[in-house]
């Protein structure tokens, strides 16, 4: 669907005499030109350097060369990408934006002349009674931010904006034919007033309406909100977003045992690398922790039982972390909940050398618990020496509560886990990384933390994606991790581990327990049991959904997503016949927003995609090149580079449908490598 | 960038009295400011039946608005005032699909430095359609001077303070302080005309 | 008082102001100045031109100081120049554009008011009405090219040109103690090259830092070319010594005058006040380049007499033609 949209370009070449005076003065000029903003996104084009050129004429060998530069006013990547450019040779710099762009050069180079080559545009009908800002979007009305809305007076129509002298108790006596004197092509603003306040069974006021009080808003409430939205974006990392958390409803909750499924759907492959083969038949009886399934090759993990009871089927089912099926052993509950002889508890874990600790963990089938679910014994065993073990405590997914009730009910098991990877990786240094918004999580890992002087917990401004590998890296030991899909922590000498995987590390050495149960948060819209449940592996999701809500769950796919994780970076589930898997930090239901993200809409240049993406990218342009079709493009502006956190997607102001265009531009991207 | 203060109770409350209420609120710039604790405060102490409380994002898109009050459509039908929490930007695209409705916004709007993203600047363009700044070193005096002189100072400049509130600096100190670093302070010997205030965006 | 007659220097006079004749004929100027009343009574501005009249030869009328609403200051003057007495109408950019500017510079032309000081004008902030709209259609510099123009081209702003031009002569206001210091040289010569005529300063307390900008001024030869009268006035208390000193910006109150205020009983301050502002206008008179003062004693315009007598100043000059 087309829809028509303001063009609120910012900005125009000077005209042509005025350019020849700036050369006049100037001679070797870089020219740095604003990829615009506020407009349909319709093709990275450089018409104005162009034309630049021509007005120059004999004297183009003036300018030094020119650079595009999107949402020059972006000071954090503007900077870094003025940084690599060559000005040698180069007196001047020239600059094709709007005054924001120009001021903001200006500050980069105290001791180079910068200059205007363009003239900003206005868009008010009545400039400088009133600049007119527009909104999030391209559409006609604007507002005036005069701080002092008179919108419930005139029906809803702003009459700063709209009427050409900004009268507060028109009209004056110029409208003819219901058009403004000043402008023929224009309605009079308070014809429309007048028009829509009888719609409404309203009048205008019988009574004056104050004058504007021009004072208002004032510098200092500007200057102070200004102040703190510089604190807020730049807090920890670049980029990133601030969600509701909407924590409340489970931080509280203590965890709680889940009742154990009739039936358990445990896949073989609930781990990165190749899925493990079956150790069992159907027909055949297993224990709780019975080993199911053999790692297949070095990046691969083991399967166990999470309840004793018979097999009855192996066969491919709808997979919850990935639109595709994959193969699954189905056991029947026998009610004994009878344990494998073989977990025994080891009071001497304390003293096991390295090597015993991580072919532990190894034989456990422990796998990151934190989503990623990446071979544990795997991470631990890197290609270079780290010197760094970092504990990402962060949870910083709405809703998710299970890695914070953790830390507040096991901060002993946690503690003892990260003794023991310290131990396998030798490392001297280890950080806990927590967000704020928990504080009694914080306050017990303080507690024993005081008596390990090793370990340093470092408390981190809540801001979503926090708890991602290369932002929390980058905050906690500030070293930056080479981008992907190459660039991995050991790079830099760290290694990351989630203190739900510590937790099953401890449970693992100290009880002898393989990985068959974990904790997941059920939180959302609509439940009446939200909670922290300790779950076994292979629970179906339509059990956990049905007993944390109320009624019947056969339309709930209807009117909500059921997410695997949390709100962001949750896997959508097409339907509820999947199962928990290692990776299930947490179910999360929602209703369904109104406007759901879609490929067909046209990016509005509101830059906003830039600011939040904390791995420095401009996902625009996958979006615009995703729906184009040219998905090596993609690839030219580093899609590679991108973790897919779903920061841009969640704050795009068309709703664009940029995760769906991301992960297709990747899979061209990983296709064409292999090739 | 357009953000929000919660208007005066003693505005509102006038308007919305004993009525049956649906709130339209718009969360779409949290991120660069939304007043949550007032927004908390006020909607919280309301002795009025609020039918729902819908909090989405960028009302000012009129496609996604449509599809916002087409979805609460009900709730819209149900209630005898839409109070929406907003820019004036939403707050019109709102009231103006539901032209026969009461529409009132709870909201007054005011401007942060910046047009793009959502992190506010310290500089400002006032998109006057002739860009004074090469005159100036680069710091635009339009958007930035109190009394938006093209031949500042004025008397009032102290110690590179504004005469109207001393945390506000002043521009014209720093476009001083700029040519003389570049060497270049004769550029403001140059009899800036009166300006043009009417620049229309045709031109 | 005898009548003094001299020729003017340059020749030609631009205007029929008795301010111009006395400078151009080479002589120390004295101008005074008078607030307009917060009401519509013209009494006050009659009482205050008596006590002036012959002390001064010109008196300034200041328009809405500090953004709060007197008496326009052309309605002031024109009710001053009845009683004889040459008049200096102030004009602000805060509050009219410039279609209102030059309506009224072409109104008070009409009514034979002489002189015309351009300024831009404290901000609204300041005084009854914070809320009102600042215009600042043009600045200062801006509204001293706009009158030169219309008096000695004839020609409005925007080009069109007028029958009978308005034969005002142009003043400025200038701060030599305001920031950034660096720049109060250069921004005279700006005035100057708008087209002042004549400058009158903020108030001189700190003797050495004007004398500094003087040097400044001179060294561009900006005092052969413009008029400068610099700013003097008497202290009648402690309490006004200090709003001076910490409330009015760009007043630059040394620590020296306070103590030497303070070394003086309570009740001998305004005398002692008094005899400060006449040891700083023989001051300044010794400063090459400075051709006369502006005495500003507000809400005290009965203490001029006084001064102007022992200042030495006695008699003013006066033009039979």
């Amino acid at each position: 669907m087309q829809v028509a949209l303001m063009d609120y370009t910012k900005f125009r070449l000077k005209p042509d005499p005025e350019i020849r005076e700036v050369f006049g003065q100037a001679n070797r000029m870089f020219v740095l030109s604003c990829g615009k903003c506020y407009k349909r996104f319709e093709e990275e084009g450089e018409e104005q350097y162009a034309h630049l050129v021509e007005v120059l004429g004999d004297e183009s060998n003036k300018t030094a060369g020119n650079v595009r530069i999107d949402f020059l006013c972006n000071e954090f990547l503007s900077k870094k990408r003025i940084s690599s450019l060559d000005f040698s040779g180069c007196e001047s710099i020239g600059v094709i934006s709007c005054g924001l762009g120009v001021q903001f050069v200006a500050r980069l180079f105290e001791r180079t002349p910068v200059y205007a080559l363009a003239d900003s545009v206005p868009h008010s009908l009545n400039y400088p009674t009133e600049v007119g800002y527009h909104g999030i979007s391209l559409e006609e009305e604007k507002c005036a931010a005069c701080g002092q809305c008179y919108l419930n007076l005139t029906g809803g129509i702003c009459p700063i904006t709209n009427c050409a002298k900004g009268l507060l108790n028109g009209p004056c006596g110029g409208a003819t034919n219901g058009k403004c004197e000043v402008n023929s092509s224009v309605d009079c603003a308070w014809v429309r007033i007048h028009e829509r306040l009888k719609k409404r069974g309203e009048q205008l006021s019988s009574e004056c309406v104050r004058p504007r009080d021009h004072s208002r808003p004032s510098w200092k409430l500007r200057s102070d909100l200004s102040l703190q939205n510089q604190m807020l974006r730049g807090e920890g990392f670049y980029g990133g977003i601030h969600p509701l958390e909407k924590k409340e409803a489970t931080a509280d909750k203590k965890i709680q045992n889940f009742p154990e499924p009739r039936v358990a759907v445990i896949f073989l492959c609930q781990h990165a690398g190749r899925r493990a083969k079956p150790l069992v038949e159907v027909g055949e009886r297993v224990l709780v922790g019975q080993k199911v399934g053999e790692a297949d090759g070095f990046v691969s993990a083991s399967i166990h039982s999470s309840i004793s009871g018979k097999v009855i089927s192996m066969e491919e089912r709808p997979y919850p972390a990935a639109p595709r099926n994959e193969l699954a052993i189905a056991i029947e509950n026998d009610g004994k909940n009878e344990f494998d002889p073989g977990i025994q508890p080891r009071e001497d874990f304390e003293e096991l050398p390295k090597e015993t600790l991580l072919e532990i963990i190894k034989e456990s089938g422990i796998v990151g618990l934190g989503g990623a679910m990446f071979p544990t014994h795997v991470k631990f065993s890197p290609p270079k020496a780290v010197d760094t073990l970092l504990v990402n405590g962060c949870e910083c997914e709405p809703y998710l509560n299970t890695d914070n009730r953790l830390m507040i009910e096991h901060p002993e098991a946690i503690l003892a886990g990260i003794r023991i990877v310290r131990k396998i990786l030798g490392v001297e240094r280890v950080f806990v990384g927590v967000e704020e918004n928990k504080p009694e999580a914080i306050a017990a890992l303080s507690r024993l933390a005081a008596k390990s002087p090793w370990v340093q917990l470092v408390c981190l401004k809540t801001k979503y994606p926090q708890g991602a590998e290369r932002a929390l890296i980058k905050r906690v030991v500030d070293r930056e991790v080479p981008p992907p899909p190459k660039g991995l922590p050991f790079d830099v000498g760290v290694i990351v581990s989630n203190v739900g995987t510590l937790f099953a590390i401890y449970e693992a050495v100290a009880k002898g327990l393989p990985l068959f149960q974990r904790v997941i948060t059920v939180s959302g819209e609509g439940l009446t049991r939200p909670g922290n449940y300790l779950v076994r592996i292979g629970t179906p999701i339509k059990d956990i959904i049905e007993y944390c809500s109320a009624g019947s769950v056969d339309g709930v796919l209807q009117q909500c997503d059921v997410k695997m994780g949390g709100q962001i970076m949750g896997i959508p589930q097409a339907s509820l016949d999947s199962a928990v898997v290692k990776g299930t930090t947490g179910l999360t239901v929602l209703r369904k927003y109104p406007v759901a993200v879609s490929e067909e809409r046209d990016c509005i240049k509101c830059g906003r995609c830039a600011e939040v993406c904390p791995m420095q990218l401009y996902p625009l342009f996958y979006g615009y090149y995703g729906k184009k079709g040219d998905l090596g493009k993609a690839i030219e502006h580093k899609v590679e580079e991108c973790v897919e956190c779903g920061c841009c997607e969640y704050i795009c102001a068309a709703k664009i449908a940029l995760l769906s265009f991301i992960r297709q531009e990747k899979a061209y991207a990983r296709s064409a490598n292999k090739a | 960038m357009l953000v929000v203060q919660i208007k005066p109770k003693e505005e509102i409350l006038p308007l919305i009295s004993s009525k049956r209420i649906f709130i339209l609120e718009c969360l779409g710039c949290r991120d660069v400011h939304y007043p949550v604790e007032a927004a908390e405060e006020f909607i919280g102490d309301l002795k009025e039946e609020v039918v729902e409380r819908a909090s989405l994002d960028y009302l000012c898109h009129r496609e996604f608005a449509q599809e916002y009050i087409r979805a609460y459509a009900s709730q819209v039908e149900k209630a005898e005032v839409v109070l929406v929490f907003s820019c004036g930007v939403g707050a019109q695209v709102v009231s103006s699909l539901l032209e026969d409705r009461t529409v009132y916004t709870g909201c007054d709007t005011l401007y942060l430095n910046g047009f793009q993203g959502l992190t506010a600047k310290e500089y400002n363009c006032e998109q006057c359609g002739e860009c004074y700044l090469n005159y100036t070193g680069g710091i635009c005096p339009v958007a930035l001077c109190s009394k938006h002189l093209l031949n500042g100072p004025c008397g009032g400049s102290q110690q590179g303070k504004c005469e109207v509130d001393p945390d506000i600096p002043c521009v014209w100190q720093q476009i001083v302080d700029r040519l003389v670093r570049l060497g270049r302070l004769d550029t403001l010997e140059r009899l800036g005309a009166p300006k043009n205030w009417n620049v229309s965006p045709a031109s | 008082m005898e009548a003094v007659v001299g020729e003017p220097i340059g020749g030609v006079m631009k205007t029929k102001s008795n301010l111009e004749r006395v400078l151009e004929t080479g002589q120390f100027a004295v101008t005074g100045e008078l607030g307009p009343p917060q009401s519509a009574d013209p009494e006050v501005i009659r009482r205050k031109a008596r006590i002036l009249k012959g002390y001064v030869d010109a008196v300034n009328v200041t328009d809405g100081q500090t953004a709060v609403v007197r008496m326009a200051s052309w309605a002031a003057c024109l009710i001053g120049k009845e009683e004889g007495l040459d008049h200096v109408v102030q004009m602000t950019c805060r509050d009219r554009n410039r279609i209102a500017l030059q309506m009224d510079v072409l109104g008070i032309a009409a009514l034979g008011i002489n002189n015309m000081l351009c300024l831009t004008g404290d901000h609204q902030k300041f005084g009854d009405h914070p809320a009102a709209k600042g215009v600042y259609d043009v600045d200062s510099i801006q509204l001293i090219k706009i009158v030169k123009d219309m008096r000695d081209e004839r020609k409005l702003q925007c080009g069109e040109e007028m029958a009978v031009a308005p034969r005002l002569f142009i003043g400025a206001a200038e701060n030599p103690f305001a920031d950034p210091f660096e720049f109060r040289v250069p921004r005279l010569a700006k005035k100057v090259a708008a087209g002042a005529d004549f400058i009158q300063t903020q108030i001189v307390y700190n003797v050495d830092k004007f004398t500094e900008w003087m040097k400044g001024v001179r060294e561009r030869g900006l005092h052969q070319r413009v008029k400068i009268l610099a700013g003097v006035a008497p202290i009648k208390s402690m309490g006004a010594a200090r709003y001076m000193k910490t409330r009015v910006p760009g007043m630059d109150v040394p620590d020296g005058v306070i103590e030497r205020l303070q070394g003086v009983t309570k009740e001998q301050v305004s005398r002692e006040g008094i005899k400060l502002c006449v040891d700083i206008i023989n001051q300044v008179r010794e400063i090459e380049g400075v051709a006369g003062i502006h005495l500003m004693a507000i809400e005290w315009e009965e203490i001029v007499p006084e001064i102007v007598e022992a200042a030495g100043l006695m008699p003013r000059p006066r033009f039979d033609t």
